[in-house]
């Protein structure tokens, strides 16, 4: 109907998570729309990252170097590990301020369903370094549904020996309030509940 | 538990007003209605059923009859709106708006504030439905039984509302993961997470399920026995699965591709004397069943939640004889509001609340 250009631009996004076929022509106007330098900076950035940014050697963060920031920061705790399955996850988790140990990024969580065998995720990688570098603790933060627990269980199988197997804990969100919790939560943090320190 | 003196412990939720636009045959209602039994009266295909499908629609969200929603939206317009307005005993007011677009979902509002998802419904107000198919709860096959009592399950324990859907995730990926294994694609490493899973979710659906059943059972004897059905009860003899039971039958189930044991292969037993209603019961005797299974639970949901459920009657009065409706008016006469369809008002043998004449398109109170 439009122009093939056109046409194609908006069955490229499409293919963006999130985005339908609304959206995608929405934002193909607004790029037409804009000056050709300020659509153009889009295409570079895309570029940039595609080029420039790869996966961390050790952890499998984002970085720009052979290994990221945090795996190169020697003040953070090397024997410890926390296993997330996305690098936003560990964005998350570094918001917090809390972590100092190192991170392993999985990079999804396993699914027969859809295919996703161990030998799809990062977790040889995760082994080898347990064994060579002396992880004293691993921390899994998978999340807290279906396919996350079951890659935790996975990991806590084969890590259980080598090291200290943690995982986080289930609950209810802080600075809210007990009447907006879901009943499923609420009662995961009832069956988990504790003693108040004195 | 301390109940502050404000709140009733017999709070209901009564539905006092109903207004609704271009769903299904109606283009137009606006209706006041009255707590206790509401006799809905009227010839067939007049949109009685309609009507209490409103409600259902208005107070959980879905339709009882349809999954498909352009169905509800009067033939040749765009869309419905379905209005309740409605006070718990404690005096809070509650009004519900849904509203369909064809193409466009649902969207609903609680006292003015949108929900996120027309689910949530649900959860602040409880309904119970019988309809002719429900017949299928005792008559038809185990599947039906299980999802019906993991749903009345849901109603009574909402934080393990999960597990039922949680233990069929994990089953479908553990069967999947079986397949994938003896096709050589996966190992059986892989499997065993997927194993252990199931065995969590399964041990963990299985109690729920006993305590469901032993929480409905007898309740729904009694209910049973004053509609004239003696001795019947429900038995659940599941037990949950281990990890050493499905390591026993590794082999055929990777021969199949499918967990062969487990709650997903569990059944309710409804019985009356030594007799499976589901084998042995007369039409009439399952019909008492079902009624008495909705009655139990609407007990046990007052009895939990200071709540009586809204109970929607549809067709349940024709198949009983004059005792059995005589015993089943009585029984609903202490609870909430019970809405209760017939062809003629003489149906009843007790004087209802409210009698509502509906011809196509209109309904009317009976003076």
């Amino acid at each position: 109907m439009l122009s093939p250009a056109v046409d194609n631009l908006v069955t490229q996004l499409t293919r963006l998570p999130g985005v339908g076929t609304r959206t995608a022509q929405r934002l193909a106007f607004h790029l037409l729309q804009r000056s050709t330098e300020e659509a153009l900076a889009l295409a570079t950035a895309i570029e940039d990252v595609k080029e420039r940014v790869r996966f961390c050697r050790d952890c499998g963060n984002l970085t720009e170097e052979e290994r990221c920031a945090i795996c190169r920061d020697e003040r953070r705790d090397h024997s410890l590990i926390c296993v997330v399955e996305q690098p936003a996850d560990l964005i998350s988790l570094e918001r917090t301020h809390e972590y100092r140990g190192l991170y392993h990024v999985l990079g999804g969580a396993l699914s027969p369903l859809d295919g996703v065998e161990p030998e799809h995720l990062r977790i040889d990688e995760l082994f080898k370094r347990v064994e060579r570098n002396g992880v004293q603790e691993v921390v899994l933060a998978t999340n807290p549904n279906m396919t996350g627990e079951a890659t935790a269980a996975y990991l806590a199988d084969r890590l259980r020996g080598r090291a200290r197997v943690t995982r986080l804990a289930s609950g209810l969100p802080v600075g809210g309030d007990l009447e907006y919790a879901d009943e499923v939560t609420l009662g995961r943090a009832l069956t988990g509940r504790r003693d108040m320190e004195p | 538990m301390v109940i502050p003196d404000h709140a009733d412990p017999a709070g209901r939720l009564i539905v006092s007003r109903v207004s609704l636009r271009d769903f299904r045959s109606y283009a137009r209602l606006d209706l006041a209605l009255r707590p206790g039994i509401v006799l809905v009266v009227g010839p067939n295909g007049a949109g009685k059923t309609n009507l209490l499908e409103s409600l259902h629609v208005g107070t959980q969200g879905f339709s009882p009859r349809t999954r498909v929603e352009s169905q509800l939206v009067r033939f040749g317009t765009e869309g419905c709106r379905i209005a309740l307005h409605g006070r718990r005993a404690s005096g809070v007011p509650v009004d519900v708006e849904v509203v369909l677009r064809r193409g466009e979902g649902r969207r609903s509002r609680l006292n003015g504030a949108p929900l996120q998802a027309v689910e949530e419904l649900r959860r602040e107000l409880a309904t119970l439905v019988f309809t002719p198919d429900r017949l299928a709860v005792v008559k038809g096959g185990p599947l039906v039984r299980r999802a019906y009592f993991d749903r009345t399950l849901a109603r009574l324990f909402p934080a393990r509302a999960e597990l039922s859907p949680g233990y069929g995730a994990a089953l479908t990926q553990r069967n999947a993961a079986l397949r994938r294994v003896s096709l050589g694609l996966s190992t059986r490493e892989a499997l065993a997470p997927w194993t252990e899973r199931v065995v969590d979710l399964g041990r963990e659906l299985v109690l729920a399920r006993r305590d469901a059943v032993e929480l409905l059972s007898p309740v729904f004897g009694e209910r049973a026995s004053q509609l004239g059905l003696a001795a019947a009860r429900l038995a659940y003899d599941g037990s949950p699965p281990t990890e050493e039971a499905l390591a026993a039958r590794l082999e055929r189930d990777l021969e199949r591709g499918t967990t062969g044991l487990g709650p997903h292969l569990d059944d309710v037993s409804v019985t009356a004397g030594t007799r499976e209603l589901r084998l042995f019961g007369s039409q009439g005797e399952q019909r008492l069943a079902v009624l008495s299974l909705l009655l139990a639970e609407a007990g046990l949901i007052a009895e939990r939640t200071g709540e009586p459920p809204l109970l929607l009657l549809d067709d349940v009065l024709s198949e009983l004889d004059p005792d059995r409706r005589r015993s089943l008016a009585e029984r609903l006469r202490g609870t909430g509001q019970t809405l209760i369809t017939a062809t003629s008002a003489s149906a009843l043998p007790v004087e209802a609340d409210q009698v509502l004449d509906v011809t196509p398109g209109l309904v009317q109170e009976r003076a």
